[in-house]
């Protein structure tokens, strides 16, 4: 299982248009953009809502389930700062509330030969300083039959 | 169909020494391979009026300083001093493609006779594709934390999908590897010319980012290589047998920047621009006797291959199996070694193959009676162009 006790991230920049984003994950809850015209949710912001073009955009809650949509297993010891955790899976996610909205994390908690597309995870939070706490995934409990 | 179809014409290519280390500024690299496109066209410098290119440095975290890591119209300029210039153009999307459409486009308007249009690719020390420094901005701040860095890792994300959700293996990829490192074999200005690729070696090399290993990468170089175009009619009094353009296309569409892991972003893009270049030439994938399609890693030829219409989806890997790709096959692909054969020099090379194999100028590694050639010369993401090329002006 990789090693994530001496990695250090690189720490996320909010700006004004994704610090609700931040600012829910630090409170240890999943928000995400959401059209108030047509409901849609999207990840990552935008300036305008990818389904219908309107500019009524709030972050609101979203549940934490979702299915691995892609992944890749990383080698590369390039950033030395990541090379402790070598080899890693890098995920992305789709969540059961707003499909196409594709979030990126790291599965944690079990070997990387775990990643694999369709599989059932689960939000869960790290924190990196008092400011900024990421959102990351694990395998849920409950997984589909394969 | 297009009615500028065959009125532009690719007349001179060039290519500069190709090697690892950075030991001249780029800015030398780029003047050798311009220098040797205006040579082979057998024009003189005075007779070129027209510049245009894209000089984005695709390495990340590191300077860009003109001449040196880059290679701008600007640059150019400077260097050259044309005494006839009467148009350039440099542009910021749709990659080196875009350039050599701008380019056409000019020619068309009667805004220039004779354009070089040129690539220069850096190799900087140190890691090429650096992850965001202390601090991730931008839409990095929802990828760099979590380990992904350049392009190659964005697009190991999607091929991860393709495999899993199609059924394929990675390992029939090893295919494209080897008839690509046996046609560089045919091209002594590749990097790789001079050294073979085993099976072995394919499935020994190291993981860099599964499922790609390192041989499903492009090696970064440094070098430069240059076209140089004018009007179909002019191009029928120069030295070479001109290449005429039949069409291009470029991609229609694009999803929001940092959605990573989207294998429609691919698809829908290539598939966009492929159409626009079938409907303005008149031809089908069928009519095609040789293609190019960008590898700058190898899943993008996959995708190519599919989104283009060469093959159903999901059924490239397959597709590329059994001698179909290989110079005598049914479809000779990246017959110059691709990006993965010459070293990371974006899709210029693959635009200037595509025009050698229509004129009949590629050698040894000539497709026999090569009259429709095909290019693909990005990836189909972001930055999809296509192009055919003709050996008749039709
Ligand atoms: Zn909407």
């Amino acid at each position: 299982m990789s090693d994530w006790s001496t990695v250090t991230r690189p720490i996320p920049v909010p700006t004004e248009w994704t610090k609700p984003f931040w600012d829910a994950a630090k409170r240890k809850s999943l928000e995400l953009q959401r059209c108030q015209a047509c409901g849609h949710f999207q990840h990552p912001p935008y300036a305008t809502c990818t389904k219908c073009v309107s500019v009524d955009l709030k972050f609101e809650p979203v549940r934490g389930g979702g299915t691995i949509y892609a992944y890749t297993i990383m080698y590369h010891t390039g950033d030395k700062r990541f090379a402790p955790a070598v080899p890693y899976a890098s995920i992305i996610v789709e969540l059961d509330a707003a499909p196409g909205a594709l979030l990126a994390g790291n599965l944690l908690g079990v070997p990387h030969t775990e990643a694999k597309v369709g599989r059932r995870v689960e939000v869960i939070f790290e924190t990196l300083n008092d400011e900024i706490t990421l959102p990351q995934f694990r395998l849920a409990a409950l997984q589909p039959a394969e | 169909m297009w009615e500028n179809r065959c009125k532009i014409a690719v007349s001179g290519v060039g290519y500069s020494k190709v090697s690892r280390a950075a030991d001249v500024p780029l800015a030398a690299h780029a003047l050798e391979a311009v220098k040797g496109a205006i040579e082979d066209s057998g024009l003189e410098m005075s007779d070129i009026d027209g510049l245009s290119t894209y000089p984005e440095l695709p390495a990340t975290g590191h300077a860009e300083v003109d001449g040196i890591s880059v290679v701008s119209v600007n640059c150019m300029m400077a260097m050259l001093k044309l005494p006839s210039l009467t148009w350039h153009m440099q542009v910021g999307n749709n990659n080196i493609g875009g350039a050599v459409q701008t380019a056409a486009a000019a020619l068309l308007a009667g805004l220039c006779k004779h354009v070089v249009v040129w690539r220069a690719m850096h190799n900087p020390k140190g890691t090429y594709q650096n992850l965001p420094g202390a601090q991730a901005m931008g839409p990095a701040q929802f990828t760099g934390p979590y380990g992904f860095g350049g392009p190659g890792q964005h697009m190991a994300v999607a091929y991860t999908r393709y495999l899993e959700r199609n059924n394929q293996s990675r390992d029939k990829m090893v295919t494209l590897a080897l008839a690509q490192r046996k046609h560089t074999q045919h091209n002594p200005h590749a990097f790789f010319h001079g050294t073979p690729l085993s099976r072995e070696d394919y499935f020994n090399s190291r993981m860099v980012a599964y499922p790609f290993c390192l041989f499903d990468c492009d090696i970064p170089v440094q070098g430069a290589v240059a076209i140089v175009m004018t009007t179909a009619e002019r191009a029928r009094d120069l030295k070479p047998k001109p290449a005429y353009l039949a069409s291009y296309g470029q991609r229609l569409h694009f999803e929001v920047a940092g959605r990573i892991g989207s294998l429609a972003n691919y698809m829908e893009g290539g598939a966009s621009s492929a159409k626009l270049t079938w409907e303005r030439s008149g031809f089908s994938p069928k009519d095609v006797d040789v293609a190019q399609i960008y590898d700058g890693f190898s899943a993008s030829v996959i995708y190519g291959l599919e989104s283009y219409g060469f093959c159903k989806e999901g059924e490239a890997l397959d597709y590329i199996q059994d001698g179909r790709i290989e110079l005598d096959g049914e479809l000779p692909l990246n017959t110059f070694g691709g990006s993965l054969g010459t070293g990371r020099i974006h899709g210029l090379w693959h635009i200037i193959e595509g025009a050698l194999q229509a004129s009949g100028r590629a050698g040894s590694r000539q497709v026999k009676d090569a009259n429709v050639s095909f290019v693909g010369a990005s990836a189909p993401i972001v930055t999809g162009t296509t192009f055919i090329f003709t050996r008749e002006p039709y």
